[in-house]
């Protein structure tokens, strides 16, 4: 009998993961269960071999967002794409990875152009299941004795692919013309060499062609490497072993995720709304169309089914935006798996857990699906509303946990995310463009026994690291004044979120730098998730800048700089320095008007995570220390914590009788002023049907929300009871 | 399988199981009685004696309660009503839609914008504690965190069926029905 074709052994794998319910009908984990002791060995091998690619890829690579962020990933895959195992790195992109390659084959590559030995297959397109265009997507396939056993696959961020702004969060680009390079679904390469023409388009279409030049060849060590590794692993072991091993690998992991849904959490419904702002009006814009200000809705509806699947709804997604801030469903549902493998499924990070969902195609038009109605919608940075979705994955599962006793599990939503990103002539007379990692290092969720760690998290990557210092330095024409953590910038609760930082740069050395304040899951109009449990939520994301300032006469005169944002009522920027341009309260995102000279001051947050719990539960012996170490405010004690100190000497005591007493007294004073929840409903209802206060983005949201999921339109007006034909209007 | 000791996992919800005791907990196999222990812990720190079924959140308890069903009750004993309506609906509310009374959280540039977000608190009418705040625009409604299916995980997931069968059903909305604009 002739071999199946991929594309018949991908629609095979199908009908049997229907009809036995395991993956490639594995009912069994023979290998496993006849010789685990290189069962495990081999996971290990192959956990190090997909390592080793990331560690020379990083290296061969030159922009700092690789070499220096290690912001990229190497996986090895089934012959149909499933991943196996993944190297560290951004693992948010192992599901799209996997599409890729399922994409590949079932377009039919494999009949033409064919497969075969040193071919490089590359992907960076949204329509084809891309994130965003800066992220490039390789895949090579790996033959042992002329037979195809396997995938690798990379991802890399280059620092700029030529999209209408530079750099590569483009949340400014108004359509996907204006995204960059388009890599559709291409053999860039055979026989481990690029073609000339790929060179040639990388060198005409990017601004930075040596780094981007330099990030693909990245790639393409390390999917060597992993390949020269794997061939050895098989030599050892044999190819039945790995052929079969690869199997299970993944099919143990989904059977890892679903025993951890049945044993630690509790099945039913949970729902959990999610917004977030893209304030525009009035800023510097391309095209007509962006003079506007839009909100998203993200909201997110998990049940944990009988048998311990998942299903997942997007139900009341709200529509598509002029920017670059819409998603493919292949790239969101990455985006989830990631989120998911930390959660859930995290004893092996591959495709098994997400074989256990079954995820509702988002509603046509929306951020989140939006081809089917907008074609022409741009994703310049897709997962700036992803990865806010996401944050809600983590708070909801952190809620299943709780319920189940397991409050060593529990986590709160995730911390918003602000980019820089800097285009100019640098120091050494080069121009550069590209992101710095800042905001890499968010601070943690809260956990459901203690804060979250400070500058230390990001929901997108395990390898958060903002980099030092010193090497951003040397890429950028611009100096560091501060790198503190931020006071207050993790909520207020039992526990709080771990604290975001604040950088503080010095423009230095240039003739020119634009410094664009990106939008990659931020909120500035809006506080950063709900508060989990009863907390207050995150603080919004407001940077600040000052432009043709006194900074060198401060220098020359050895006076006080810049070293964080300073109190939110009296900015450091703002009582320090004096300047013509002189932002102390900027909305984000925004590109400065004009470039930034030498000694302009850039003062850039990077927030805190979601605290829980009600905020007069917290330790006052938490909240004492917070002030010693100045990460908390004598207001914020008092006023929202319920804690009395006073500060004998260097230290701050707590007067535990005046704060039992401050205690009790807030919670009579909530008593008092609270409403019952109908009576509010009441006032309420009719504030809607005004449409009271309500932006102007926020009822355009509403409008999309309704339009393009009915049933949520229904619930939604049958909820404040509104007529049957209520919509919102502009 | 571990089995952690009850002692252990109230350090632990008390925030004071040292860290070496915690990593412990969060590398080892998990104990299978983990629910049964949190229930009693929880049981014991509840000011009511109705069963516990399931804890929803830190605050707030489903229960059986001989005179009224399965009802949500917080910690003090104040009770909001049928588990299958969302419990907000039965709690005090205090919304801040305005910059007057954001500022009494949030100041000056960490004010967020009222006219796109409101903060909703709700409060327990019984022991005024903060039980959940939603950051939201005007219109959405509130999030009914979770609906349990509990004679699923009671019947297939513990394998011990609740004495009494309830459908599993978003009652909201019906009760919602009931009110007059």
């Amino acid at each position: 009998m002739a071999a199946l074709s991929l594309k018949e052994r991908l629609a095979a794998n199908d009908e049997a993961f229907k009809k036995t319910g395991h993956l490639f009908g594995l009912e069994r984990l023979a290998l496993k269960e006849s010789n685990p002791g290189d069962y495990e060995a081999v996971w290990h091998i192959l956990s190090n071999l997909c390592n080793a690619a990331w560690a020379t890829g990083c290296k061969v690579s030159s922009s700092p967002i690789a070499a220096e962020g290690g912001d990229a990933l190497w996986g090895l895959h089934t012959p149909t794409g499933e991943a196996i195992c993944i190297s560290r790195g951004i693992s948010a992109h192992a599901g799209l990875l996997s599409d890729m390659v399922k994409n590949f084959i079932s377009i039919g590559y494999e009949e033409y152009p064919g497969f075969k030995p040193g071919d490089i297959f590359e992907n960076n397109d949204p329509h084809y299941g891309g994130i965003h265009s800066p992220d490039f997507d390789m895949c090579m396939p790996l033959f042992y004795d002329g037979k195809l056993i396997a995938w690798a696959t990379c991802v890399s961020h280059v620092a700029d692919a030529g999209s209408v702004t530079p750099g590569s969060i483009g949340f400014l680009n108004p359509d996907c013309y204006s995204d960059g390079i388009a890599i559709s679904m291409e053999r860039v390469g055979e026989n481990d060499r690029f073609y000339p023409w790929y060179e040639l388009r990388i060198r005409s279409r990017s601004r930075t062609p040596d780094f981007v030049m330099g990030d693909a060849r990245g790639r393409l060590a390390g999917c060597i490497t992993l390949r020269e590794r794997l061939e050895a692993m098989i030599e050892k072991y044999g190819l039945d072993f790995f052929e079969q091993a690869g199997h299970e690998y993944v099919e143990d992991s989904r059977r890892y995720a679903v025993g951890r849904v049945k044993t630690q959490t509790v099945p039913g419904r949970i729902r959990k709304s999610q917004f977030k702002d893209l304030a525009m009006k009035g800023k510097r814009v391309l095209m007509a169309k962006q003079d506007i200000d839009c909100a998203f809705n993200l909201p997110m509806e998990l049940t944990v089914n009988a048998d311990a699947s998942v299903s997942l709804s997007l139900q009341g997604a709200s529509g598509t935006v002029p920017f670059g801030e819409n998603i493919s469903p292949t790239a969101l549902k990455s985006g989830l798996m990631m989120g998911y493998s930390h959660i859930v499924g995290f004893d092996m990070f591959n495709s098994g857990p997400i074989s256990a969902w079954d995820i509702e195609m988002p509603p046509d038009g929306s951020w989140a699906n939006p081809y089917p109605l907008d074609y022409q919608a741009a994703s310049g940075v897709a997962w700036a509303p992803a990865v806010t979705w996401v944050s809600s994955l983590y708070e909801v599962f952190g809620r299943l946990f709780q319920m189940r006793g397991f409050v060593e599990e529990m986590a709160a939503g995730s911390a918003t995310i602000m980019t820089a990103e800097f285009s100019g002539i640098n120091q050494t007379g080069m121009y550069l463009t590209g992101l710095t990692l800042e905001q890499a290092s968010n601070g943690s969720p809260a956990k459901g026994y203690s804060d979250g760690e400070n500058s230390a998290w990001c929901i997108y990557t395990p390898e958060a690291d903002f980099g030092n210092a010193e090497i951003t330095e040397l890429y950028y024409p611009i100096l560091f004044l501060g790198r503190n953590i931020e006071p207050n910038s993790g909520g207020y609760g039992q526990f709080r979120g771990g604290l975001g930082h604040t950088a503080v740069w010095m423009v230095y050395n240039t003739p020119g730098l634009e410094y664009q304040c990106g939008d990659a899951g931020m909120r500035s109009k809006i506080v950063g998730n709900h508060g989990m449990y009863g907390a207050y939520p995150v603080v919004p994301d407001r940077p600040a800048y000052a432009h043709d300032t006194n900074v060198k006469e401060l220098i020359d005169a050895q006076k006080p700089l810049v070293h964080g944002r300073g109190d939110p009522e009296s900015p450091e920027v703002a009582t320090i320095i004096k300047a013509k341009d002189l932002q102390t309260d900027a909305v984000a995102p925004f590109v400065t008007p004009q470039p930034l000279t030498d000694y302009d001051i850039i003062v850039h947050p990077i927030g805190g995570a979601q605290a829980m719990g009600d905020p007069i539960n917290r330790d006052p012996k938490s909240v004492a220390s917070d002030l010693d170490e100045g990460w908390t405010t004598e207001r914020v004690a008092a006023d929202i914590h319920g804690v009395v100190t006073k500060k004998p000497n260097r230290h701050y005591e707590i007067d535990e009788a005046a704060t039992e007493k401050k205690r009790k007294k807030i919670r009579d004073q909530r008593k008092k002023r609270a409403l019952p929840f109908k009576e509010w409903w009441t006032a309420e209802r009719k504030r809607i049907l005004a449409q009271e206060n309500m932006d102007e983005s926020v009822r355009r949201m509403w409008i999309s929300s309704m339009e393009l999921s009915p049933k949520y339109a229904e619930e939604l007006r049958a909820f404040w009871k509104l007529p049957e034909d209520f919509v919102f209007s502009l | 399988m571990a089995d952690f000791h009850k002692a252990d996992i109230e350090k632990l919800i008390d925030g004071v199981l040292p860290w070496p005791a915690t990593q412990d907990m969060l590398k080892s196999p998990k104990d299978t009685n983990r629910f049964d222990k949190y229930v009693e812990i929880m049981q014991d720190r509840v000011d009511f004696d109705d069963p516990i079924l399931l804890p929803l959140t830190p605050h707030l308890f489903i229960v059986a309660s001989k005179k009224e069903g399965r009802i949500v009750k917080c910690k003090c004993g104040h009770s909001f009503g049928d588990y299958r309506i969302n419990w907000k609906l039965s709690a005090l509310i205090n919304v801040r839609d305005d910059e007057k009374s954001m500022s009494e959280i949030y100041r000056g540039r960490e004010m967020p914008d009222p006219a796109w977000i409101q903060l909703r608190e709700y409060i327990c009418g019984g022991c005024g504690a903060q039980l959940e705040v939603e950051a939201v625009p005007r219109g959405c409604p509130p999030d009914f965190d979770f609906l349990p299916d509990l004679d699923t995980f009671y019947g297939q997931w513990l394998g011990r069926p609740l004495p009494d069968k309830v459908a599993f059903e978003d009652k909201t909305l019906e009760h919602v029905k009931e009110w007059s604009e």
